[in-house]
C-alpha cells in the first residue's frame, strides 16, 4: 500500500474542491494539500454547467433581493443565516475568479455583463458565453497549478474514509492506473465529490456523478440532509437528458406545447407578455416549470418522441446570429443529436434530473458532525438551496463555500496532532481486502449494469416530479432488494489495471445507499414543498409540521432512520411563493403598506 | 501483481493512405517545384550572360515539347503552392479583431488570392505590352 | 448525415471492431469484434456503453459528460481522432467501424492512453494570469472590452481532449514537442489583455520543442471539436518568435506589451 501524509486531503477536484485547495494553500503556505480525484480535474462535472454564476452587481440590485429570491426559491427551507453569508460573498468570489483569468462575457464598456435567470428578480448572473462552468473550472484548475503545496492525485478513486479516535483522519483510494491502494493520512478531509443525479434514469449529469462522497460520509454516521429534494431541470434532451441551459430562456426562449401555446401561463406564472420578464413565465423557478410539464403531459398536450413526451423550446425568434453568439453549445447539441437548427425549428425538451439540493449535513463553516470532515459544493447541504435551487446559485456556492472549506480545514488541521500513519494502516488494509473481494467474487451472477438500470428506473418512477406514497414505498422496497442482490455481483473484469467495471461496481454501492436515502426521505415528508411534490393527499405545504430539514441516518442492516432538524429563520417568515403577475401584486401590496 | 505495462504502437508509415497527410506532403512538394523553377530562371540568366548563341539555344530549348511539359507541371505546382500558401497564411497571423468581431480567416485567404490573381494579370499585360 | 426523424423506430445493427489491450494477459493490442444494435441518435460512446453493459464488462474507456465539454472520450474512430460522444453510429452503418485509442500516446488499457505527459506540458507554460499590477477584490474586475476578449476567447475553449495531438505527425515523431493543445493555452494567456507575462512564456516558444517543431500540417485544427484552431496558436507564435529573435539580434531587449519583463507568481 502506498502511504501518503498530508495536512489536508480533498476528495474531488471540481469547482468546490479546487477552490478549497487554493484557499487552503493561500491560508497557509506551509500546509500540504492532497487533492484526490477519480478523474483529471478538467473532467469534473462543473465543466458542464452552462448558464452562469450569481453575484449582485447592478446599482438597482441588492443583497436583500438576492436573499429574498433564494429563500422564496427554496420554499423557505433555507437556513437564512447561511443565505445571508452566501449572498454577501458571491460578488467578491466572482471578482476573484475574474482576477484569476475567468473570461466572463463583457459589456461594451469592459465591465462584466450579467443576465436574467430563473427565479431572480434582477439580473445578477455572471456568464462566460454558454460555458460558464467550463470556464470557471479551467480557471480554477489552471490557477491551482501556481501553488506548489497542492499535490494532485489524478485518477485516484476514493473508496473509504479513515475514522480513528472519533475523528476523520484520512482516506483510502485506488490508483486507477495500477489498481494499487493508497492511504492518504490527513488531519482534515474535505469532501467535494458532487451530486448523485445518476441514480435516476434520465439526467443531465456526467457518468461520474454517483454520490461517492455522500455515501462515504453517510456510512460513517454523518446524516444526509434534505435528500428528497431533487431538481428536475425543465429543458433537457429526451433520452440522453443532455442539458439545454436556462440561459436559453434568459435570452428570451419560450416553451410551447403541441398546440404552439405558451402553457406556463396556466400555472400561475403568467401573463405571457411583455416578454422577457424576470420571475415570470419561462423565467420562473425550475420546480414550477417542471411541474407544469407534468400536468401538460397528463392533459395530453405534449408531443411524443421516441424517448418520451416532450414540449418545445422555441428559440427561432432569437435569430441565427444571436444564437451562434450567445448559445453556441445548444446549437451544436441540437444539430448533432437531433438534426435540428434552433434558428429554424423548435427543440423538443422534457425535464430530467439535474441537481441534488440535499447532501452531507454541514454547518456554516462547512464542518460536518464528524470532527475533521468537511464538505462543500453539491455533495453538501449547507442550507442555501432549501427545497429548490435557483439557477446560478450553485456555481457561486462552489466558490463561496469552497473557500470557507479550505480555510476551515486549515484551522482544524492546525488544532490537532497527526496520528502515526502505521496506526491508520490496519484500517486501510481492511478496506483493501473488502474492495478486492468484489473482483474475485464468484458465487453470484448479477451484472452491475442490470442492477444500476433497475435502480434508476425505480427512482424515476417513484421519486419523480410528482410523488405518491405507494410508488415511493415500492421504490424503497426495490432499493432494499437491489442492495441484497448487490452481494451477488459477479464481474467480467478480474484485472487490476484500469478495471472500470470494478470501479463502477463500487460506485453502484454508493448509488444504492444514496438512492435509499432519497426514497426514505421522500416518503416521510408528508407535504409538498419546492421540488418535493405529492398527489396523495399531501399536496400542499405544511409549515406547522414540516418546516424542518429531513435527516437520514445510515443503518448497516436495514432501512435508514429518518428524523428532523430545525430550519434557521431569521427575517423572512414563510410566505406565499408567487411568480408572474401574482408576485408583482404581492410586491405592490407590500410597498403600499410600507409607504402607509 | 504484474503492474501496468503501457504499450507504444509503432508509428504508422503509410502516410499516403491518410488524406490529410497526403495533402500535406503534396503541398510541401510544391515547394520543391518552386525551387526547381528558380533553377530554370537561373539557367536562363546564365545563358543570357553567355552570349547570343547560348541564349538562342536556351530559347529553343524552352520551346521544345519536353520543356513545355515541364513548365505545365511547374504551373500546376505553382497554382497549388499559391492556393495552399494563402490557406495557411492566416494561421501565421494573430487574430484581427475589428468592431468586436474576429476577422474570418477565409477573408484573409480570399484577399491574398485576389492579390495573387491581380499580380498574375498585371505581369501578363506587362509582358504582352513589352512584346516587340 | 442528419439523423432520421423516426430515430426510435426499428433498430439496426452495426459491426464494431475495438482495439483491446490488457497488460496482464496481452503482449500487444488485439482486435475484438462486437455487434451493436443502434438507433439514429446513438453516439459511438453509447455503443461502447452497450458493449460494456451487456456484452463485455472488461472494456475500459474514459467518459463522463456525453456532450463534448469534458474532453474525456477522445479516440480514433474510423482512423480519425474524434470524441466518441459526438460521433454517431448512423454515419458508419453497417460497419465494421474501427475504434482505437488515440494515436501517438502509449496505451495503458484498451481505449485508455497515458495523459501525464500532456498534463506536465500544460503545467509548464505558466497557465495562469500574471497581471502587471494586482487589483484588490474591492477594486472590482479588470476591464476588458468584447474586442479584447475576442482576441483570445477561442483559445480558451480548449477542452484538453488531445485529438490535436493524435492528429499531429510531428508530435508522433517527437513526443517532447509541446504540441498544439498546450500552445493554444499558452496563446490564450499571452493574448489576454490582463496578462503581463508574455516574455516568460515566449522562452518556451523559442525552443526546438516549442513552436519550431511545427511544420504547419494544419490537421490539428481540422480535428479540433471546439474550433480552437491550435494551428493558429502555434504558427502565429513562430512569427512572434522570429520577430523576438530579430529584435534581440539588433541588441534591443525582447519586446513585451506592458514593459514588465517578469511577473512571477505572487
Amino acid at each position: 500500500m502506498n502511504l501518503v501524509e498530508a495536512d489536508i486531503a480533498i476528495v474531488g477536484a471540481g469547482g468546490a474542491g479546487l477552490r478549497a485547495a487554493i484557499a487552503a494553500a493561500e491560508a497557509d503556505r506551509g500546509v500540504t494539500i492532497a487533492l484526490i480525484s477519480k478523474v483529471y480535474p478538467m473532467r469534473s462535472h462543473t465543466v458542464a454547467a452552462e448558464g452562469g454564476s450569481a453575484g449582485v452587481v447592478q446599482a438597482h440590485d441588492s443583497l436583500e433581493h438576492h436573499f429574498n429570491d433564494t429563500v422564496v426559491g427554496g420554499d423557505w427551507l433555507c437556513d437564512q443565516d447561511v443565505v445571508d453569508y452566501f449572498v454577501a460573498h458571491c460578488t467578491d468570489e466572482m471578482v476573484q475568479l475574474e482576477h484569476w483569468g475567468c473570461p466572463w462575457s463583457r459589456k461594451a464598456d469592459g465591465h462584466v455583463n450579467v443576465r436574467a435567470f430563473g427565479g431572480m428578480k434582477i439580473e445578477r448572473t455572471w456568464f462566460a458565453a454558454d460555458k460558464s462552468g467550463f470556464h470557471i473550472l479551467h480557471t480554477l484548475f489552471q490557477t491551482s497549478i501556481k501553488y506548489p503545496s497542492i499535490r494532485r492525485f489524478d485518477e485516484y478513486f476514493c473508496v473509504d474514509l479513515i475514522v480513528e479516535d472519533g475523528r476523520c483522519q484520512g482516506v483510502v483510494a485506488i490508483e486507477i492506473a495500477t489498481g494499487e491502494f493508497a492511504l492518504v493520512a490527513a488531519k482534515a478531509v474535505i469532501i467535494a465529490t458532487g451530486g448523485a443525479g445518476r441514480v435516476f434514469l434520465q439526467n443531465t449529469n456526467g457518468g461520474i456523478v454517483t454520490g461517492d462522497g455522500m455515501a462515504l460520509a453517510y456510512r460513517h454516521g454523518v446524516p444526509l440532509r434534505d435528500m428528497e429534494f431533487v431538481q428536475y431541470h425543465p429543458t433537457c434532451m429526451p433520452g440522453t437528458g443532455l442539458l439545454f441551459t436556462e440561459g436559453c430562456r434568459g435570452e428570451g426562449g419560450i416553451l410551447t406545447n403541441r398546440d404552439g401555446y405558451r402553457y406556463l401561463q396556466d400555472y400561475g406564472l403568467g401573463p405571457p407578455d411583455p416578454w422577457p420578464r424576470n420571475k415570470a413565465m419561462e423565467l420562473g423557478p425550475r420546480d414550477r416549470i417542471s411541474q407544469a410539464f407534468w400536468h401538460e403531459e397528463r392533459k395530453g398536450r405534449t408531443i411524443t418522441t421516441p424517448h418520451g413526451e416532450a414540449v418545445y423550446l422555441d428559440l427561432r425568434h432569437l435569430g441565427a446570429r444571436k444564437l451562434r453568439e450567445r448559445l453556441p453549445q445548444i446549437c451544436e447539441i441540437a444539430e448533432h443529436f437531433l438534426g435540428i437548427d434552433p434558428a429554424e425549428r423548435p427543440i423538443p425538451v422534457r425535464p430530467a434530473v439535474h441537481y441534488t439540493m440535499g447532501g452531507i449535513l454541514v454547518n456554516i463553516e462547512t464542518a460536518s458532525p464528524l470532527p475533521g470532515l468537511f464538505a462543500a459544493g453539491e455533495c453538501s447541504s449547507i442550507g442555501i438551496h432549501g427545497a429548490n435551487r435557483l439557477g446560478s446559485n450553485s456555481l457561486a456556492e462552489l466558490s463561496v463555500f469552497g473557500k470557507v472549506a479550505g480555510a476551515s480545514a486549515v484551522a482544524f488541521a492546525r488544532s490537532v496532532a497527526a496520528t502515526p500513519i502505521a496506526t491508520l494502516e490496519r484500517q486501510a488494509q481492511d478496506v483493501e481486502r473488502r474492495m478486492l473481494s468484489l473482483i474475485v467474487a464468484d458465487g453470484g451472477s448479477e451484472r452491475p449494469a442490470v442492477l444500476r438500470d433497475e435502480m434508476a428506473r425505480s427512482m424515476e418512477a417513484g421519486c419523480s416530479i410528482y410523488r405518491l406514497g405507494a410508488e415511493m414505498q415500492a421504490t424503497c422496497d426495490t432499493i432494499a432488494t437491489l442492495k441484497e442482490r448487490y452481494h451477488g455481483l459477479r464481474l467480467d473484469d478480474r484485472s487490476r489495471v484500469w478495471n472500470t467495471e470494478w470501479l463502477a461496481a463500487i460506485e453502484l454501492g454508493y448509488q444504492l445507499d444514496v438512492a435509499e436515502a432519497i426514497a426514505h426521505s421522500a416518503i416521510n415528508r408528508r407535504e409538498s414543498r419546492g421540488a418535493h411534490q405529492r398527489l396523495d393527499g399531501f399536496d400542499t405545504r405544511d409549515d406547522a409540521s414540516f418546516l424542518k430539514h429531513t435527516l437520514v441516518h445510515y443503518r448497516p442492516d436495514g432501512p435508514p432512520r429518518v428524523d428532523y432538524g430545525p430550519v434557521t429563520i431569521t427575517r423572512s417568515p414563510p410566505g406565499r411563493r408567487a411568480y408572474g403577475v401574482e408576485a408583482e401584486r404581492i410586491e405592490q401590496t407590500e410597498e403600499a403598506s410600507h409607504a402607509a | 501483481m504484474t503492474g501496468p505495462r503501457p504499450y507504444l504502437r509503432p508509428a504508422k508509415t503509410a502516410w499516403w493512405a491518410h488524406p490529410p497527410y497526403l495533402a500535406y506532403t503534396l503541398r510541401e512538394a510544391t515547394g520543391v517545384a518552386v525551387a526547381g523553377y528558380a533553377l530554370v530562371l537561373l539557367a536562363g540568366l546564365i545563358n543570357l550572360a553567355s552570349g547570343e548563341e547560348a541564349y538562342d539555344a536556351w530559347l529553343n530549348f524552352l520551346k521544345s515539347p519536353w520543356s513545355l511539359a515541364l513548365h505545365l507541371l511547374f504551373l500546376i505546382a505553382m497554382i497549388g503552392h499559391v492556393w495552399t500558401w494563402f490557406q495557411i497564411m492566416p494561421k501565421t497571423m494573430p487574430r484581427l479583431v475589428i468592431g468586436g468581431r474576429v476577422l474570418p480567416q477565409n477573408w484573409i485567404t480570399a484577399a491574398g488570392l485576389a492579390v495573387a490573381m491581380a499580380a498574375f494579370v498585371i505581369i501578363l499585360l506587362v509582358a504582352e505590352w513589352m512584346q516587340p | 448525415m442528419p439523423p432520421d426523424a423516426a430515430a426510435g423506430a426499428a433498430s439496426r445493427e452495426i459491426a464494431i471492431g475495438v482495439l483491446r489491450y490488457r497488460c496482464e494477459t496481452d503482449q500487444r493490442p488485439v482486435w475484438q469484434a462486437y455487434r451493436v444494435p443502434f438507433t439514429d441518435d446513438m453516439s459511438v460512446l453509447q455503443g461502447l456503453q452497450y458493449i460494456k453493459d451487456r456484452l463485455d464488462g472488461t472494456l475500459s474507456f474514459r467518459w463522463s459528460c456525453r456532450m463534448a465539454i469534458c474532453g474525456s472520450c477522445g479516440m480514433m474512430i474510423g482512423a480519425v481522432p474524434k470524441l466518441a460522444c459526438m460521433t454517431f453510429l448512423r454515419d458508419y452503418h453497417p460497419g465494421p467501424l474501427t475504434v482505437e485509442p488515440l494515436e501517438h500516446f502509449p496505451i495503458e488499457r484498451d481505449l485508455v492512453v497515458t495523459l501525464s505527459g500532456f498534463i506536465k506540458k500544460l503545467e509548464s507554460i505558466y497557465p495562469y494570469l500574471i497581471p502587471s499590477t494586482q487589483r484588490r477584490l474591492d477594486e472590482g474586475e479588470y476591464l476588458q472590452t468584447p474586442s479584447q476578449l475576442a482576441r483570445y476567447e477561442t483559445f480558451s475553449d480548449c477542452i484538453n481532449c488531445m485529438l490535436c495531438y493524435a492528429a499531429c505527425p510531428q508530435f508522433g515523431e517527437n513526443p517532447d514537442f509541446i504540441g498544439p493543445g498546450a500552445m493554444a493555452l499558452l496563446q490564450r494567456y499571452n493574448g489576454d489583455s490582463r496578462d503581463a507575462a508574455r516574455a516568460k512564456r515566449m522562452e518556451l516558444v523559442h525552443t526546438d520543442n516549442g513552436a519550431w517543431s511545427c511544420t504547419a500540417v494544419g490537421y490539428c485544427s481540422e480535428v479540433c471539436p471546439k474550433q480552437v484552431d491550435p494551428a493558429n496558436a502555434v504558427n502565429q507564435n513562430k512569427t512572434k518568435s522570429a520577430l523576438d529573435f530579430f529584435v534581440r539580434f539588433l541588441g534591443q531587449p525582447a519586446h513585451s506589451r506592458t514593459g514588465a519583463s517578469d511577473g512571477g507568481p505572487p
